[in-house]
């Protein structure tokens, strides 16, 4: 950084009190207004989540089966066909392995 | 007046937010391309990534600073660049006389300027508006896609595209004719000074209304 001295100045009583008052109501006005509507879109976005999430709360209350041991079809396969669950049979065929297919995507 | 005779144009936390500018907007505008472009490999675009997030963070973090640690100069910057007159649309006319000057080595009649020219208005005003949208839209496209809607991200995604492309283009403007005027480009670089003289010709309502000699200030 140079040592030179200067001999003027910015005034720094350039910007008048009402322009000072007035500037920043502008910026707090443009500060907040983004601010509350990103707000109300996140909070609509969690409207949406919500309705979702009570949409499938619903459809469980009217849902006469709600777990998979309670399935008729699958009870029919266990004791007609597949014998108990987690047993030889039902391993052989249900069970299933992984295979990574990723490289044959690109 | 003398022609030893400076006037302090760009204050020391002007120059620092320059500094941090330099290093954080020059970063951030060729990763952008590179982004947008994605010529280099998987991991090199993942690398270019990580630079522009956390070039974007010092951008941020230098915005803020100088916003609450001279808020001054963002009044007085503000009150500045959206100052309009007739003398703006005649500034336009022949866009500052620099075309004549630098293609047809002609002097045209340019209206007087205060501290910063009509392009210079009109480049802030950019660099505020398209700099603050561009902060905001690249926080929500980083660090919350996943606490917003789709539509608005997706909203944000071009905002940030277009924002960050103008900005570029200015970008490159300015640096041409920032180092053209060698002057004000040492002011901003090295020591905050011009030359008195200059500073007339170049911006004489700037020197007659918002200047005053230092010996005023510290009686």
């Amino acid at each position: 950084m140079s040592e030179q001295k200067y001999q003027y100045t910015e005034n720094p009583f350039a910007v008048t009190r009402r322009e000072f008052i007035t500037i920043t109501g502008v910026i707090a006005a443009f500060l907040a207004l983004p601010a509350i509507w990103i707000k109300s879109v996140a909070s609509s976005n969690n409207a949406y989540i919500q309705a979702r999430t009570q949409g499938l709360y619903t459809d469980d209350v009217k849902s006469t089966i709600r777990v998979s041991h309670a399935n008729t079809a699958v009870n029919r396969y266990y004791k007609e066909f597949g014998g108990e669950p987690l047993g030889h049979l039902s391993h052989k065929l249900l069970h299933t392995h992984y295979i990574n297919r990723t490289k044959g995507l690109g | 007046m003398s022609h030893d005779k400076m006037i302090l144009k760009h204050p020391l936390s002007v120059r620092m937010f320059h500094y941090f500018l330099i290093l954080s907007f020059l970063p951030l505008a060729v990763t952008g391309v590179l982004l947008y472009f994605k010529p280099l490999s998987d991991a090199a675009m993942h690398l270019t990534m990580q630079f522009h997030a956390v070039a974007g963070v010092v951008l941020t973090v230098a915005c803020a600073s100088f916003f609450f640690l001279a808020y001054d100069r963002v009044v007085l910057f503000i009150k500045r660049v959206f100052s309009f007159s007739i003398a703006d649309l005649k500034w336009f006319a022949v866009l500052g006389g620099y075309p004549q000057k630098l293609i047809l080595r002609k002097k045209v009649f340019v209206p007087p300027m205060g501290k910063y020219n009509s392009g210079q208005k009109l480049f802030g005003i950019f660099v505020l508006i398209g700099g603050s949208l561009l902060i905001l839209s690249g926080w929500i496209l980083w660090g919350y896609p996943h606490a917003l809607p789709r539509g608005f991200v997706a909203l944000m995604g071009n905002v940030h595209l277009i924002a960050g492309i103008v900005l570029t283009l200015f970008l490159c403007v300015h640096l041409f004719l920032g180092v053209y005027m060698f002057d004000d480009f040492k002011a901003m670089i090295l020591h905050g000074k011009i030359p008195y003289e200059e500073a007339k010709e170049m911006s004489p309502l700037w020197v007659e209304k918002e200047t005053i000699p230092v010996a005023k200030i510290t009686r």
